[in-house]
Parts: C-alpha cells; sequence; structure tokens
C-alpha cells in the first residue's frame, strides 16, 4: 500500500472514529453504518483524484462534489435530477430537513431518536469533517492542523451530551487520530531513508521501511492516551479533564466557576434572561397522563417590596411522612393523586425540592427540612438537589370554576399578609387592575380577566431581552410596554391581584418538560418559569398562566370564558397518552420562539441557579466549534501556507526540460526560503554558489548538508547559465535533508518561530502589494488624462 | 565539498572534462600560468586574470606603486609564451612614431620604406605609460584598439594574439600625463600587483635572491595555441541572465550618486569577453554570474569617476563597485526582470538622476 494510500485510509478512520463520539447522542447507532460507506466513497473519490492527479484544488472540488452528491442521494433522492444531481429543489430539501433537525435537537434529550434531520445533521457533519480531515492529512500532507476538525467534531459531541462524554468514545476519538499522526510520520519517515534508530539499510537486505520508529510511536501514542484518561482523576482539581472545561466557555460567566453557589431564588425585575444554557436538568417518571399540569414548584415567593418578590423566613421542620392537607383545600373540590418520581441531574443544585404543588408525601435522602407555610422542602446545611433521586405524591386539586367563583373571603390573617403592597407600588397599577377586572363579579372573574389580559387580549409579547427598568416602576413600566418575560407576567399579575384583594404569591419553579422516548419527562433549563398563585379559601392556592406563549393555561380558568382563552390546539388534549409525539409536547408552546435561542428561557439565571454551566444549545456548539477552529486556524495560516508551499516546490514536475528547471528553480527557491525561516535572510545579490557559501557558512551545516546545499545551487547554475542544462536528480531530498540539518543547528525559539511564524511568509504580503501595485497602475492608465484646459479662448 | 563542475574556481585543480576547450589548451594554459607564477610570488589572481584579459582579447593596465613586480609580471607573461615582445619604456620626449613606426626614404630603392615602431609585437609591454605625453599616449591607444596601424594611407595589422600591458604608477604624479578617461577605457582591466605576503616574500628571496628569475623563464606556450585559446574562448555560452546582470551591474554605475561618470557600453562588453574568459580559464563552458562579479572590480573600477565630494569622503572607485555589486540581484531566473518572484528590485537601488555634466 503507498503511503499516501495508508493516510486516506487512516484519515478516513480518523472522522468515523470521531463520529463515534456523537453515538451516545442518539437512540440508535444505525446512521454510523450508513456514514460508513459515504466516507468510504469520498475517501476513495480523494485517493483516485490524487492518482490520476489532479491539482490540489481540483482534487478537493471532486470530493466536495461526491459528498453533496452522496447526501443528495440518501436524504433527497426525490428531489434531485435522477436521484443524484442536486437541483435547487434539493437544497430546499436540505433546508427544510436541517430546520427540523434544528426543532428535534431542540426538543428531545439526549439520546434523540434518529429523525431524519438529526441523521442528516450527523451524517453530514461527519463527512463535513471527513472532508476537511482528508484534504489536510493527504491532500495537504499535514496531519496535524487535521486533529483541528478532529477535535471540533469531538467537542460538539462531548459538549451536547452534558459533558458526560464517555472516556471510552475519548479513546476511540483520540486513537484514530494518533493513528493519522502516526501514518502520515510513518510516510514522511520512509521518504528520508534511512530511518534513525534502526540498523543502516545495507543494499541487499530488505527495506526495513519506518517500522521501528512506528513501533516507538506507537508505544508513545498509547501512553499519552493513558496519561490523558488517569491524570484528571488523580488530580481533582482538573474535573473532568481539559475537554470538559471547554463547555463552560461561554454562558453568563458570572463566575460560578466550578463552586457550588448558594441558591438565591430572589427573582428581581430587573434580571433579565440571557441564559444560553438548555441542559436537562430534571428527569421525571410520573403517574400521571397528562403532564400537561405537571408544574414543578421550587418555592413561593411571597413579600413583595414594589421592586422584588422574595420568599419569607419561616421555620423549617423535620420532613414528615405525610404532609398535612394543604392551607385552605376544602373536602369538597376533586382530587386525585400522582406520584412523581425526580431525579435531578448532576449538574443541577438547588436547595429546595422542585415538586409538583401541592405535596402530600415527600420520599428523600439527605438532610431536607420542611418548611409548612410554603409546603416547601428545603435543604439544610447545605444539601441540594445534586443528583438526588426522590418520590413526590402530590394531589391533583381539579377545583371547577363554580367552586372557585363561590369561594368565600379568605381569612383575615392571610388575607393581610398576602395583599400587602408596598406604598411606593404606582397607582397606576391598582388602576389598571381596576379598569381590566370591571364588571368582575368574584374574585375568581378577576383573576381570570387578569389573566386573559396578560395571555389574550392586552397585546403583551413575550420577549427575554426585554430591560423593564428598576425600582417600583419597573411593573409600571412592564404595563406601558407590554414586553417581557414570565418573571415581568406573573409578578405584575401578583402585584395586581394583590391590589383587588385576592391574596397572591409568585411561584418560581419548571413548566411541564418534554416527554421522551422512554416514557420519563425531561425539564430542561429552558423550562424554568415563573408563575402567579391565587388564593381562593376552599381550594387554597391556585395557579394562573398569565405568560404568553408559555406554560398551560388551567382548565379552571378556561370553562366559563371560552372566547377568551387560550387556544389550546398546540397543548395535549386532555388525558392523552404521554407517549413521545413532538406535537404533544407542552413545550410545543414555546416553538414560536424557537430561532430566538432564549426566547424559551426562563429566570433560571436568578430563580434557578445551576452550579456550573451546563449544555449550550447545538447550534451554538457547531459555532464554537467553528469559531474555534477559526481562532486555531488563523494563528496557523502562516504554517499551513508554509507547509503547503513547500510540498508544492519540492514536489513533482513536468517530464519536459523546461519543468525540470522551474523544479529546479522552485527547490532552490525552498532551500532559501527554509534557511531564511531559520535566520538566513535571502541576499540577492548573492549568485547561487555563494549563497550556498553563505547558508553553509551561517548554518553552521555539517558537510553532507552543506554538499547538499551545493548540489542544488550546481543544479541552478546549470539551469540558469548553461547552454545544455545537465539534468540533476534528487534536488528535492537534497532541500530536504538540508531544512532537516537547519532545524538541527538552531536553538528551539528559532526552530519553533521557522515552523509556526516563518520569515519568508513576508513574500505573501509582498506579492500582494506587488499585485496591488500593478492593479492601480494599470487603474491609472486606464483612467482618461484630463485635457488640460488650453490658455486660448473661444 | 566542491560539487561544481569547475574546482578550479574555488583554487583547485581545474576539470580536465571540459569539452570546449579542450585538455590540451587547458594544459596549456595551466603551463603559462605555471609559468608566470614561478615568477610572481604569490599572487594567484594576478596572474589569473592577466591570463583572463590575454585570452579576452583585451589590454591590461596594471598600476602599483613601484618595486612590486608590475613589469616582472607583464615580461613573465610575454615570455611565457613564445612570441614577439616589445617593450617600450615611455618618456616624455617619446614619439608617436616611436611606437607606431615611421616610414623613411630609402634613397636605393627609392621609395619610402616602412620601419614597424614599438607597436609590431604580439605582447607589447608599456613601461610607466603615463610618463609620455598625451600625443604619443594617444598614438599607442589608437593602434590598441583598432590592432592596426595607419601611416601615411597605408594600413598595416597588428600580429595576433595582440596585447598590451601598461603599468602605471600612482605616486610620483608629477611631471606625468595621467590617462584621460577615454583612454583609460580602452583597457579591459586595471590590476594592482599589491604587496607580497611576508611568506611569499621570503620565498622570493629564496628562491630569486640571486639571479633574476626571468633569466631561467623558458616559453612554454605558442603564439598560435593562444590565438586557439581565444577563439575557444569566443565560444563560451553567455545565457541572457548573465547578460542581463552584466548589463544591469554597468547600468548601476551611470546612476550611482557617488559617480561622476559611468562607464560605458564597451566597459560592458569588456566585462562580457573577461568573464567568458574566465569561464573558460575555469575549464566551463558557460559563464556565471559568478565570473561577472569576480571580475567587475578590475573591469569597471578604472572607468568610473568619482564626484568631488565622493573623492573628499575617500571613496574610491572600487568601493563604489562593490557596493554596486551588492545591491545589485543576481537575476535567478530566466527572462524575468530580477530574481525571487519578480519582487526584488532592479537597477534602481538609487534614485534615478538627471544627466550630469562633467
Amino acid at each position: 500500500m503507498s503511503g499516501r494510500a495508508r493516510l486516506a485510509l487512516c484519515a478516513a478512520a480518523a472522522t468515523l472514529m470521531a463520529s463515534c463520539a456523537l453515538l451516545p447522542l442518539v437512540a440508535e447507532p444505525t446512521w454510523l453504518l450508513q456514514l460508513v460507506p459515504l466516507v468510504a466513497v469520498q475517501t476513495g473519490v480523494g485517493a483516485a483524484a490524487r492518482r490520476v492527479p489532479l491539482g490540489r484544488a481540483l482534487t478537493v472540488g471532486a470530493q466536495a462534489l461526491v459528498t453533496l452528491m452522496l447526501l443528495t442521494l440518501v436524504f433527497a433522492r426525490q428531489h434531485a435530477i435522477a436521484g443524484l444531481i442536486p437541483g435547487p429543489d434539493t437544497f430546499r430539501t436540505f433546508a427544510a430537513l436541517l430546520r427540523q433537525g434544528a426543532d428535534d435537537v431542540s426538543q428531545y434529550a439526549i439520546p434523540a431518536p434518529v429523525t431524519d434531520g438529526i441523521k442528516l445533521m450527523l451524517i453530514g457533519g461527519a463527512l463535513v469533517i471527513g472532508l476537511l480531515v482528508d484534504v489536510l492529512a493527504v491532500t495537504l500532507r499535514s496531519a496535524a492542523p487535521a486533529g483541528l476538525p478532529l477535535l471540533a467534531l469531538y467537542s460538539v459531541a462531548a459538549g451536547l451530551s452534558g459533558g458526560g462524554a464517555d472516556w471510552l468514545w475519548f479513546l476511540v476519538a483520540a486513537a484514530g487520530y494518533l493513528m493519522l499522526l502516526l501514518a502520515e510520520s510513518r510516510e514522511r519517515l520512509a521518504q528520508w531513508g534511512r530511518v534513525f534508530g534502526g540498523a543502516p539499510r545495507s543494499p541487499g537486505a530488505p527495506d526495513p521501511g519506518a517500522l521501528a520508529p512506528v513501533r516507538t510511536g506507537r508505544r508513545i501514542g498509547a501512553v499519552a492516551l493513558g496519561v490523558a484518561l488517569v491524570v484528571p482523576l488523580a488530580l481533582p482539581g482538573i474535573h473532568g479533564g481539559l475537554l470538559d472545561a471547554t463547555g463552560t466557555g461561554v454562558g453568563a460567566g458570572n463566575g460560578r466557576g466550578g463552586t457550588i453557589s448558594a441558591v438565591n431564588p430572589l427573582v428581581s425585575l430587573r434580571d433579565n434572561l440571557n441564559t444560553n444554557d438548555d441542559r436537562q436538568v430534571l428527569t421525571l417518571r410520573t403517574s400521571s397522563n397528562d403532564i400537561s399540569d405537571l408544574y414543578l414548584r421550587i418555592v413561593s415567593l411571597d413579600d413583595f417590596d414594589g421592586t422584588t418578590w422574595s420568599p419569607a423566613q419561616r421555620p423549617v421542620v423535620g420532613v414528615p411522612g405525610k404532609l398535612p392537607t394543604p392551607m385552605g383545600l376544602s373536602t369538597e373540590i376533586g382530587r386525585g393523586e400522582v406520584r412523581t418520581t425526580v431525579t435531578a441531574a448532576d449538574t443541577y443544585a438547588q436547595n429546595w425540592l422542585p415538586m409538583p404543588y401541592p405535596p402530600s408525601a415527600v420520599k428523600v435522602d439527605g438532610r431536607w427540612r420542611y418548611e409548612p407555610v410554603g409546603m416547601t422542602v428545603v435543604g439544610d446545611h447545605g444539601q441540594t438537589t445534586r443528583g438526588e433521586t426522590y418520590r413526590v405524591t402530590s394531589l391533583d386539586v381539579r377545583p371547577t370554576a363554580a367552586q372557585l367563583a363561590a369561594a368565600p373571603e379568605p381569612p383575615a390573617t392571610l388575607r393581610r399578609q398576602y395583599t400587602k403592597v408596598p406604598a411606593a407600588l404606582p397607582k397606576v397599577v391598582a388602576r389598571t387592575a381596576r379598569e381590566i377586572t370591571a364588571g368582575a363579579s368574584s374574585h375568581y372573574a378577576e383573576a381570570v380577566k387578569l389573566q386573559d389580559y396578560f395571555a389574550v387580549t392586552g397585546g403583551f409579547q413575550y420577549d427575554t431581552s426585554v430591560k423593564v427598568g428598576r425600582g417600583p416602576d419597573a411593573i409600571a413600566n412592564f404595563l406601558k410596554k407590554k414586553e417581557g418575560f414570565c418573571v415581568h407576567f406573573s409578578f405584575a399579575m401578583a402585584a395586581m391581584a394583590r391590589t383587588l384583594g385576592i391574596p397572591a404569591r409568585v411561584a418560581v419553579g419548571f413548566a411541564p418538560g418534554t416527554p421522551q422516548a422512554d416514557g420519563s419527562v425531561a425539564v430542561n433549563q429552558k423550562d424554568a418559569h415563573a408563575w402567579p398563585e391565587l388564593y381562593f379559601e376552599g381550594v387554597g392556592w391556585t395557579r394562573f398562566e398569565p405568560t404568553p406563549t408559555r406554560g398551560t393555561t388551567p382548565s379552571y380558568t378556561q370553562s366559563d370564558t371560552p372566547g377568551t382563552s387560550l387556544p389550546d390546539e398546540a397543548l395535549p388534549s386532555k388525558g392523552a397518552s404521554s407517549a413521545p409525539s413532538a406535537a404533544a409536547s407542552p413545550s410545543e408552546s414555546c416553538d414560536g420562539a424557537l430561532r430566538k435561542l432564549d426566547a424559551c428561557g426562563s429566570p433560571s439565571a436568578a430563580a434557578v441557579p445551576h452550579p456550573e454551566d451546563d449544555g449550550t444549545d447545538p447550534w451554538w456548539w457547531v459555532l464554537i466549534g467553528l469559531g474555534a477552529l477559526l481562532v486555531v486556524a488563523v494563528p496557523l495560516s502562516p504554517l499551513l501556507w508554509r507547509e503547503e508551499l513547500r510540498g508544492r516546490r519540492l514536489g513533482g514536475h513536468g517530464r519536459d526540460a523546461r519543468g525540470a528547471a522551474a523544479h529546479t528553480l522552485a527547490v532552490w527557491q525552498e532551500l532559501t526560503d527554509s534557511a531564511w525561516d531559520h535566520g538566513i535572510p535571502p541576499d540577492e545579490s548573492l549568485t547561487p554558489r555563494k549563497a550556498a557559501d553563505r547558508i553553509v557558512r551561517l548554518g553552521r551545516l555539517d558537510p553532507v548538508a552543506g554538499a547538499a546545499v551545493h548540489r542544488v545551487a550546481d543544479a541552478v547554475e546549470q539551469v540558469l547559465y548553461a547552454p545544455r542544462p545537465r539534468p540533476a536528480t534528487g534536488a528535492a531530498q537534497d532541500v530536504r535533508r538540508v531544512i532537516e540539518a537547519l532545524r538541527a543547528t538552531v536553538n528551539t525559539g528559532t526552530r519553533l518561530r521557522a515552523r509556526f511564524l516563518p520569515r519568508s511568509s513576508v513574500r505573501v504580503l509582498w506579492t500582494l502589494s506587488a499585485r496591488w501595485a500593478r492593479v492601480r497602475a494599470r487603474v491609472a492608465a486606464a483612467r482618461p488624462t484630463p485635457r488640460r484646459p488650453s490658455g486660448q479662448r473661444g | 565539498m566542491s560539487t561544481y563542475d569547475d574546482p578550479a574556481s574555488h583554487g583547485g585543480v581545474p576539470d580536465r572534462a571540459y569539452a570546449r576547450v579542450g585538455d590540451d589548451l587547458t594544459a596549456t594554459v595551466e603551463r603559462v600560468r605555471g609559468s608566470i607564477e614561478s615568477v610572481i610570488e604569490g599572487k594567484p589572481e594576478v596572474v589569473r586574470l592577466a591570463l583572463t584579459v590575454l585570452l579576452a582579447e583585451g589590454h591590461l593596465l596594471i598600476e602599483d606603486v613601484p618595486g612590486v613586480g608590475k613589469t616582472m609580471l607583464a615580461k613573465a607573461l610575454a615570455r611565457s609564451i613564445d612570441c614577439s615582445v616589445r617593450r617600450i619604456q615611455f618618456t616624455p620626449d617619446l614619439l608617436p612614431s616611436d611606437i607606431t613606426g615611421v616610414s623613411i626614404w630609402d634613397q636605393q630603392r627609392r621609395d619610402f620604406e616602412f620601419k614597424p615602431g614599438a607597436i609590431f609585437a604580439q605582447i607589447v609591454i608599456g613601461d610607466e605609460i603615463n610618463r609620455a605625453s598625451p600625443k604619443t599616449q594617444s598614438a599607442l591607444l589608437e593602434s590598441m584598439e583598432e590592432r592596426q596601424v595607419t601611416i601615411d594611407g597605408r594600413t598595416y595589422e597588428l600580429p595576433s594574439p595582440f596585447m598590451v600591458v601598461a603599468t602605471q604608477n600612482p605616486v610620483e604624479m608629477e611631471g606625468t600625463y595621467p590617462l584621460p578617461e577615454a583612454q583609460r577605457d580602452r583597457f579591459m582591466a586595471r590590476v594592482s600587483v599589491g604587496y607580497p605576503s611576508v611568506e611569499a616574500e621570503l620565498q622570493m628571496l629564496d628562491i630569486h635572491g640571486g639571479v633574476s628569475p626571468l633569466e631561467d623563464l623558458q616559453p612554454v606556450a605558442h603564439a598560435h595555441e593562444i590565438v586557439k585559446l581565444v577563439e575557444a574562448v569566443r565560444g563560451v555560452h553567455v545565457s541572457e541572465p548573465v547578460r542581463r546582470y552584466a548589463v544591469e551591474l554597468v547600468a548601476a554605475t551611470r546612476t550611482h550618486p557617488d559617480l561622476r561618470l559611468g562607464a560605458s557600453p564597451r566597459a560592458t562588453l569588456h566585462l562580457l569577453r573577461a568573464a567568458k574568459a574566465a569561464a573558460a580559464l575555469a575549464g566551463r563552458e558557460y559563464a556565471l554570474p559568478d565570473d561577472v562579479q569576480a571580475l567587475a572590480v578590475a573591469v569597471l573600477a578604472h572607468r568610473l569617476l568619482p564626484t568631488a565630494q565622493a573623492q573628499l569622503n575617500r571613496r574610491t572607485s572600487e568601493q563604489v563597485v562593490l557596493e554596486i555589486l551588492q545591491h545589485t540581484s543576481v537575476p535567478a531566473a530566466p527572462g524575468r526582470q530580477s530574481g525571487f518572484h519578480g519582487l526584488g528590485r532592479t537597477i534602481p537601488a538609487y534614485p534615478q538622476q538627471p544627466p550630469r555634466s562633467l
């Protein structure tokens, strides 16, 4: 097998192995089976094109074309000409598939089912990476930078799988890359002839090849992989290793930096959402068939100081085996019992237990305390939900509208406490509340009118990027601008309810999550939510949903006002199976805002703290990957350019005399440039042999390398000055030898500089400026010279 | 480490595989050189230059202080070759007819008889050429260029090879007539012998202490061999880049700010011919920029006139030529303006100046 073929094979293998890191992201590995032949064809086309040989650009073009045709064949056969040639229709199909894929990605938690869209993203992405790797490693012959696309692929996979990327996949991906490096070095060594470390080749003996260094290389690679796996375990501070840390690059950047800060449930109006996170925080398994009412409440905020709602400080007790019936719930109200098992993600640290309201029993390990008034469970001594699994039995209270409308006045103490508004609250709040609710016959009717006002009739826009302002005027501003998100809606509605004399508080928690394929419900960061709870005697604290496009409107607020309530076609029908279905997902309500990544965001930045920055939206990962690629590629571009140039100059040449002459000159140029890179600037006033002398002298080359320099200079003399140039052979090898000798004589700094910032790359600038000057000269010449006005009159 | 095909140019023995000039001719050159070097100790480059000028059909101007062997060099060169040699001691009262010859009335034959002057020889040694009057000098110089003498309407061809080796003394300038530029231009090269090294001088005392070395010098080559060599030199290939390089060098002297007068086109011609001869001497059948570079000072410097300012700054024309060599890029690609992607400079290393009046 030729060195290039082996290199191409290794590049394909490296791509496939890195793609394996994507395996845990989706449910089935079938796409990988599909990917293998596609990558094989792509690599084969590249190999064939290089064999022909086509030019580099042509090779890359052919590969890209074939890749596109392959994708067309697999994904858009019906929309292509002859099933293979992509037409405009094909691209529309691709776009639609990608859009669908993006939707699916945001819809499903990991592992996601393999929909067509996701499959296109996986296979298309892997093919693009494969193309990049092939171009870098084989066509341009620099395997080391080919690690960048591989790294991007792996980072995307690792980032998406929530940092929990298996060490196995890391091992596989890294091994693939090392294999590629090894193949490249092996080929390079083989070109050099005798290998250091090996016995000198005797003429008759079979070619020992590059086996000994390859073996050493394998050992080094294996050791490096082992070290990469083991050292992070031994050093707790590193925590998960380098790849994990890349995930925390973006995000709110509030200095959480690895330590788990105490939870601050404070929800302030001035806090805006700017989280890009959408990591799964909770996994639920519930006995309820209908999860649309499965709001998970973390805590209720009952103190309102005009700006901020905060939880009142109350004594806590041990968690009783059976929690008391919630305050105010009378026996007449219909109720069911829901059992829910909640598993919190390791990355989710909250010192309140998110629970459906009202809970009747909680089974949880750890130092948890019960706060009877708010019916919340609070972690004691730093106890958080991190990695906890707990069982909650809760009541599914099903009041009717009539029952709510007939609710008597609440007790005076409760009413006093929960209808208190600060005097600084702008009058416009109370006035607006009165205007909205004019004509309402009961508190319940008022509450429904308020909810409808915010959700439907008031013309409010859901917008997480809104800045409403600070201080007590924040609510007034919100009412005026009519833009905000759940925090604003719930605060405003609760405040207005209080001004109307309805006891109100704000609950913070999660809106219902997304049902998963395995019957569980995933609750993501994005589901974080805030909603008002209003108290009705006989029913207790009752949830309302004023935020448009979020959550679900409670059924008891709909029956009496069918014309004004939210249309619920998009919502799951009551009692529908919670089987996975994109349409049945309650978070469908977020779909309208999907394009804005954080539109479905939440007060999580304030109310739902997360100890570490976690999973970001996949598109962000793609962008980050590309950005990282760019950031790495820009400083490396001199290196890449130089390597490419060197390869081109030292590469093959035409068979005729002219081609040989051009080749010799290019080789000589490469020699002088390499010397320049190593600190010997070229002197154009020197003849070839004097320049050679100078390189040998300044480069302190040994006699062998010196002789090589002179051989090349001699070849140049022949080409330039002799009437019949004597054919010279081995000039390219001579130059490689000289470069190696130059590298050996300079110090490390110069060597690194020569590699990464070669001095001769300034030629690019010269060429550009010369071209620019030529263009300007041509433009100046083309411009008609204005005729001088003659002195004559008439 | 020399891998070139002409190790001679690096001080080694010339390669015998020289096709054009041929083994016997190379051997001839070597014999002559060895013969001269047995007289002029420790100055191989001067000997080499003298031979180069001989093969390039030029004339040599040896300029140095007295006693360093100027005349010795000229005589050694002349005696090593089996050819006619004349020596003219230039004095202020030397007449042109002493050089070119004179027609006198032969009463018996009742006809004018031409008595050839000292110029009618294959190698003419003009000692202290700057001591003769300009009229006499120009008589010599005319015949140098045209290789013929015209007297009384009759033209007499000079023999071939023909070479004038003139010496002049740069000190003791009182009562001399320095050669004008136009006449210096006729000399292909100017060379200074310079003082020998201590070793060479010691050796000279040992060997030549008693008897004049010139006495034992026997001709080692015949004139017709030299003629063949000259013809071989004419056939040396000069590629376009080398020609371009020579032109660029000479052109640079015409724009250099330190020079009042640059070199003439004849200088370009001489430079290339000398380069060809040097290539042939090195056993090469094609000229290299190295040949041009090695000869540039000798061929160009004596034709240049530094400006008054440069003279005040003690800048000699040799320095200027060296500077030009350092600032002119060697053509590294056939048919290109200059080397390295065409990005290097061409001639305008110096700002172009308006034509100067002398």
